[in-house]
């Protein structure tokens, strides 16, 4: 250790640029692949989140990007149309979020509120960590169960009820905590499955027909876009397609399992392959340079280093200085990475930005320290590199040279 | 040449390093102009291009690296010049000339670079003024090693 | 006498990419403790490169060297640097000192890779008072005579009192007073401790001074 201190005091910090010059290097590496293993991981997650509804006979409706958008065309009564033919026609999985109540909670955050019919519930199979499964079957004007995020269990334990002022069906309304999702819990979006919504502070309401009946058309409209059918063919969907054609003027497509694992194919493994490409590339570059540091630091310490050698360092020792020191650097990274994390974390917090605000170790996700984990593991073999490079070069310098440098 | 302290591998290493700069904030106004259809990549590139300034900052480290280990190499070299008759004010002036004499040209080039590619012309003239100012400190170094 | 070193080198070779140079070719050398031995001869014709071989740092000839009755050729890097450390001292010019330690931790460098606990403050007070070091202990070497440096490169050598001393030039660039001030250091260290001196000098009046001088030819 003694030896160790000696050379980081009297050796490294004497020429700390070329330490700094490493620890730049080292941080855009530790940056790229944090990024980059984010993008991956989120993408993942989020395909694994979607399996659950992208199932044979399901179809996915979304609005066609080239779909004429008239809203003074779109009315209540069509759309009440397009759901009296889904409801008499098919099965369907409904969900639809974004609607923010207030009601008192310890963290001041804005709530989410989201909308989901049985069908939806059944296919997700959302897991809690207290109360029961909900049920659909309530009385309209009465409680309506419901199921909230772990940020308000506290304050709303199972059996509490919420009184609010609602939006969508425009009266006030009492619900009745049901359960509590588990935490962190989330939902992707279908169709940008690096983007999550968590649920730690939101409220899922069960919608039946009689609710859907009575809800503003913002809901109905809402939950259309992404609106699942299940148990259907081709042919059915495109009459379904007609009918909203005709209500609403809107162009609807009807995606099935094949079409969304194509289009998964063709723009998700496209593009984490281009990441994956990038990434390599950037940390080859950075590596490159990262030798080149070295070996500049060892023209620079040449002296330093073969002095010691002569008086008994030997190169066994000299390697562990090195590797230690690059454990140094990569710490001091490591930690810089997990504090800016950890921060944007608790920005989310600090924001009061709702659908983002999760849960964990300093506020870090799964998904983080997996991230984390990639990044030792990149630092790992870029400390080998560097360190095998620096002892090879001051190995093919004799020492007795180095010594009168 | 004769009166420079570069030697032809130190003006191969800072020309690699002020074109790996250049070239940097090349790709940065690339990557501006691409019209992805991925929100996955475009989301990711926003990673980058959000921290575009302090990305191609923390790269010029290498060029403040260079003149760093390039002058602690050279002051016996500085200290000989000054025994045999050349002034640290003259050696100072020389550095910073041979400095600008590689900086220049690779500046003209991503200059052409941004033309031939449509972007904007004074996109990277910041980098220039980073890298003036990194050879303007670094050339307070040589009176370091004035004397030995 | 016990005999403290037996070399023989076969050829050592030095490449580049266009030459190719053999040294030492079918060259011996046997060592008797407390023998003062000098190694003379032109530029080129292998002198240094004996010197570290002998003192550990080269392992790249054709050859067997028994250190001490043992084989070296075969000992684990981690071995030879301890034996560098307690068995070998080197002096050599005076420009082999850390520039960024002062000259009292540089010649306490050896220390730092001591095995056991072997710094003793009056053995390192008697060193450098008999070496007159200490008006510049705290002084970078930057700062100190070519003289002084070259005191605190003999100090440093001999601070872990090892069996032989390995001198490279040790008065290359001295003057006449503080030449013969390096030169009857490495005696009195032979004279009072038995201590075996290996010296490559190009001054033949110092060569002269030796047990025995060794004359080391170019390769054709």
């Amino acid at each position: 250790m003694k030896i160790f201190k000696f050379f980081v005091t009297q050796i490294f910090l004497r020429k700390a640029i070329l330490g700094i010059g490493m620890i730049l290097l080292l941080c855009m590496a530790n940056y790229i692949t944090f990024t980059a293993a984010r993008s991956i991981l989120s993408t993942f997650q989020g395909y694994q989140e979607t399996n659950y509804i992208n199932q044979e006979g399901v179809y996915i409706a979304n609005l066609d990007p080239d779909s004429p958008m008239d809203m003074g065309f779109i009315s209540e009564s069509g759309t009440q149309a397009v759901y009296d033919y889904l409801n008499s026609n098919f099965d369907y999985a409904f969900y639809t979020d974004g609607f923010i109540v207030s009601i008192p909670n310890p963290d001041g955050m804005e709530i989410s509120l989201g909308y989901m019919n049985e069908g939806y519930y059944n296919l997700k199979q959302f897991e809690l960590s207290q109360g029961t499964d909900l049920d659909f079957n309530y009385q309209f004007d009465r409680e309506i169960p419901v199921l909230i995020g772990k940020g308000l269990s506290k304050t709303y334990p199972v059996g509490s009820t919420i009184k609010m002022e609602e939006s969508v069906l425009g009266r006030p309304i009492t619900l009745k905590v049901q359960g509590v999702l588990k935490q962190n819990a989330y939902r992707s979006n279908y169709y940008a499955l690096n983007s999550k919504t968590y649920y730690n502070f939101s409220i899922l309401v069960p919608v039946n027909e009689e609710f859907l009946n009575h809800a503003a058309i913002d809901l109905t409209l809402n939950g259309l876009m992404d609106v699942a059918i299940l148990g259907t063919t081709k042919e059915e969907t495109a009459d379904l397609g007609k009918v909203i054609n005709d209500n609403l003027g809107l162009e609807f497509n009807f995606l099935s399992q094949q079409d969304n694992y194509d289009y998964f194919k063709e723009y998700y493994l496209h593009a984490l392959k281009m990441i994956c490409i990038i990434t390599f590339v950037l940390l080859i570059v950075i590596t490159c340079l990262s030798i080149w540091n070295a070996f500049v630091s060892v023209r620079s310490m040449l002296k330093d280093f073969t002095i010691n050698l002569l008086v008994g360092l030997s190169d066994s020792k000299l390697k562990q200085i090195f590797y230690g020191y690059f454990g140094i650097l990569s710490f001091l990274n490591l930690t810089a990475v997990f504090i800016i994390t950890a921060f944007n974390r608790y920005g989310c917090w600090l924001r009061k930005d709702a659908t983002f605000a999760t849960y964990g170790l300093f506020g870090l996700i799964g998904m983080d320290w997996l991230a984390f984990l990639l990044v030792a593991a990149s630092d790992i073999l870029m400390g080998v590199i560097v360190v095998e490079s620096m002892l090879w070069k001051i190995k093919k310098i004799p020492i007795s040279l180095g010594v009168l440098q | 040449m004769k009166k420079s302290l570069f030697r032809p591998t130190d003006i191969l290493e800072l020309s690699i390093a002020y074109i790996f700069c250049f070239f940097l904030n090349l790709l940065f106004d690339y990557g501006k102009t691409l019209d992805l259809d991925s929100y996955l990549l475009e989301a990711f590139l926003k990673n980058y291009m959000d921290y575009r300034t302090l990305i191609v900052l923390v790269f010029t480290s290498i060029a403040i690296v260079f003149h760093y280990q390039m002058l602690r190499r050279k002051k016996e070299e500085i200290f000989c010049r000054i025994l045999v008759g050349a002034t640290v004010f003259h050696i100072t002036i020389r550095y910073i000339q041979d400095c600008l004499r590689i900086l220049i040209p690779v500046y003209f080039l991503s200059v052409l670079a941004n033309f031939y590619m449509n972007f904007n012309l004074a996109s990277n003239f910041y980098l220039v003024l980073i890298l003036i100012t990194y050879i303007l400190i670094s050339a307070r170094q040589v009176r370091k090693y004035e004397n030995f | 006498m016990t005999r403290i070193i037996d070399l023989r080198v076969k050829e050592k070779i030095y490449k580049s990419k266009k030459t190719r140079l053999s040294i030492l070719n079918d060259f011996s050398l046997q060592v008797a403790a407390g023998e003062k031995i000098a190694i003379v001869g032109e530029s080129g014709a292998g002198k240094s490169s004996l010197l570290n071989i002998i003192g550990l740092i080269d392992r790249n000839y054709h050859g067997e060297y028994a250190l001490l009755g043992s084989l070296t050729n075969d000992l684990h890097a981690s071995k030879l640097a301890q034996w560098r450390n307690q068995k070998i001292g080197f002096v050599l010019q005076e420009s082999a000192l850390i520039n960024s330690l002062t000259i009292e931790d540089n010649i306490k460098l050896p220390f730092l890779y001591a095995e056991k606990k072997t710094f003793q403050p009056e053995d390192f007070e008697s060193v450098i008072s008999a070496i007159g070091l200490k008006p510049i202990l705290k002084k970078k070497p930057l700062e100190c005579s070519g003289g002084e440096k070259a005191r605190a490169v003999f100090a440093r050598g001999i601070i872990m009192k090892p069996q032989i001393i390995l001198a490279d030039e040790p008065t290359a660039s001295l003057d006449m007073e503080n030449r013969e001030r390096i030169v009857s250091l490495l005696f009195k260290m032979n004279k009072e401790f038995n201590t075996t001196v290996i010296t490559v000098t190009h001054d033949l009046e110092i060569a002269n001074r030796h047990d025995r001088v060794i004359q080391l030819e170019r390769s054709k």
